[in-house]
């Protein structure tokens, strides 16, 4: 009977592959015969998925990385254990659960792993079979779940339970996951939406979008793996990248001089000339809502309300207590210039080592004591004294850099006055050029015939 | 009759920038923070749904017209549900609350 079904599963793959609608998964009416039980169902056709997702960034939020500053080569960073300004928390401290009760005696169940595909009892970079089990397969790859079933609740012994979304319905219709599968969290990290990049992935903000792409056309897995760019904030890697000249080559223009500028300048400088999200966070001080719940102090902008800054990138990462942002230079012969989401962020820093602290946001959330948030933290990390860590802790600012690789732009693109005009968007002196090189640069002898033609083509 | 006509040539300009003005006049925009009371959204093919919102500062409650693809996404696959606190920017626009923006203020 087994070898029947794997067989009927293997007939409908080869349909499947010889031009079925692209929108019909095989093994729909074995879904619909047998009900959808989870990953066990998913397994009937891809087995060791599971297992092998567990491996992956998207499970354990963190991974070794190689291209940070002071970092351990042997211990894996992410969300997981990350400490930094947009989120001052993270998976360890600020772990999913009940917080305490506020002003008006209403508690909630928050915390940064509430995006985790798992059930929060198998929880971030868990492993074993439970684990395998416990995999929300469908919140990223049904066009129908229903986002009701995934919330946090308590189980009859008190654990906090993250629901999902385990209907036949959802199952029927699974697939590659849509820009909605991923942006449910992705568009609502560093504390709501469009928060921590201003990332709106529409045809009103995105050229690839405008095309109808979605997010896994560029971002495209492998066995789970999905590729990422070099973004210094963004450490954490399934070990594959991508770029735009994966899709769009090293000769990307009809335009031999725009096709010279590929070598130093990144294609996010001209294609993505504004950006989006917080500006700046006050973690030392809250502010309460009208629910009574308290919030950090968040600076909020718009996607595409902000304009980026320019610095050359070699791809590595300086990473200090009050700076996370690019390394490289003109003559280093690695770096281009990139575009890069400046980002503020206030938080306490420890009085004897002067390293940035965490924060569990149970505490600061329930009654604004943002130091109560960092004894919390310091104690779930095993630090000394947590009480005294917290008294002293000194308040700072702390610079981060996002790369922009989002918000893509054909027809608004920088074109040549932009950056060569006087008052152009790069500041060429901060990059390292000569006074008789910015002299140069900025000549309209550079660029004029050129535009004047462009001018009489398009009119 | 010089005099006539740089009459007639203030008051056409005065005329002009009064047509200037009503013209590029825009309907108002209102903003607040409402929690959803409920949502009416008639199936998945719906391309308007009505959201009534409790304003958590005057307590009123204000019924919002939605017409955005994505927020009406968020309806149909419960994305955003009632109980959800939501930060609004809307326009009266033929006596009905039109919306320019409705977002969830919670995040991660």
């Amino acid at each position: 009977m087994k070898r029947a079904k794997t067989i009927g599963t293997a007939l409908a793959a080869l349909l499947y592959a010889s031009g079925a609608p692209a929108a019909e998964h095989p093994g729909r009416a074995q879904i619909e015969k047998d009900g959808y039980k989870g990953p066990a169902t998913c397994e009937e056709c891809h087995p060791g998925t599971a297992k092998q997702f567990l491996g992956t960034v998207h499970w354990k939020h963190a991974s070794k990385v190689d291209n940070v500053e002071h970092l351990d080569p042997k211990v894996e960073y992410g969300m997981k254990n990350r400490i930094y300004t947009m989120c001052n928390g993270n998976d360890v401290v600020n772990n999913l659960k009940e917080i305490p009760k506020n002003s008006a005696g209403h508690s909630k169940l928050t915390g940064c792993n509430t995006c985790h595909p798992g059930n929060h009892i198998s929880d971030v970079g868990s492993t074993g079979p439970a684990a395998e089990a416990a995999v929300d397969c469908l919140v990223c790859h049904s066009s129908d779940y229903d986002f009701r079933q995934r919330k946090p609740y308590k189980d009859a012994q008190g654990r906090v339970v993250m629901g999902q979304d385990r209907s036949t319905k959802a199952a029927l219709a699974v697939g590659k996951p849509g820009v909605k599968n991923c942006m449910v969290c992705h568009e609502s990290a560093g504390g709501g939406v469009l928060i921590k990049r201003g990332l709106a992935f529409n045809k009103e903000n995105d050229a690839h979008a405008a095309k109808g792409m979605v997010c896994v056309d560029c971002h495209k897995s492998k066995d789970h793996h999905v590729p990422t760019g070099f973004d210094p904030n963004n450490w954490a890697n399934d070990g594959v990248r991508l770029a735009c000249s994966d899709c769009h080559g090293d000769k990307p223009h009809k335009n031999a001089d725009y096709n010279r500028h590929v070598a130093k300048i990144a294609c996010q400088t001209c294609h993505i000339p504004h950006t989006g999200g917080a500006v700046a966070k006050d973690f030392t001080v809250w502010e309460q809502g009208e629910d009574k719940f308290w919030e950090p102090t968040t600076l909020k902008r718009d996607a595409n309300e902000t304009v980026p800054v320019y610095a050359w990138y070699n791809k590595t990462v300086r990473n200090e207590p009050h700076f996370i942002g690019p390394k490289g230079s003109r003559k280093d012969g690695k770096s281009k210039i990139y575009p890069f989401k400046i980002y503020m962020g206030k938080a306490f820093y420890d009085k004897e080592t002067g390293k940035l602290l965490s924060m569990d946001f149970a505490p600061p959330m329930a009654t604004g004591n943002a130091r109560a948030g960092v004894e919390s933290a310091a104690r779930t990390l095993g630090m000394k004294d947590p009480a005294a860590v917290a008294k002293n802790a000194v308040p700072g600012w702390q610079t981060i850099y996002f790369a922009s690789s989002h918000l893509v732009t054909k027809g608004k693109a920088l074109n040549c006055v932009n950056c060569h005009g006087v008052n152009g968007v790069l500041n060429f002196r901060e990059l390292g050029y000569s006074e008789a090189e910015v002299k140069k640069l900025t000549n309209p002898e550079i660029y004029f015939k050129q535009l004047v033609e462009m001018q009489k083509q398009e009119w | 009759m010089k005099r006539a006509a740089a009459v007639l040539l203030a008051a056409a300009r005065v005329l002009l920038v009064v047509l200037a003005i009503g013209g590029v006049a825009r309907a108002e925009e209102i903003k607040m923070v409402g929690v959803i009371t409920k949502i009416d959204i008639s199936g998945p093919d719906a391309k308007v749904a009505t959201a009534t919102l409790k304003d958590t500062k005057s307590e009123k409650t204000v019924d919002i017209t939605v017409k955005d693809d994505l927020t009406l996404d968020k309806f149909k696959d419960h994305r955003i549900v009632e109980g959800d606190e939501i930060r609004c920017k809307y326009e009266v626009k033929d006596g009905k609350n039109v919306s320019n923006y409705f977002r969830k203020t919670a995040g991660c």
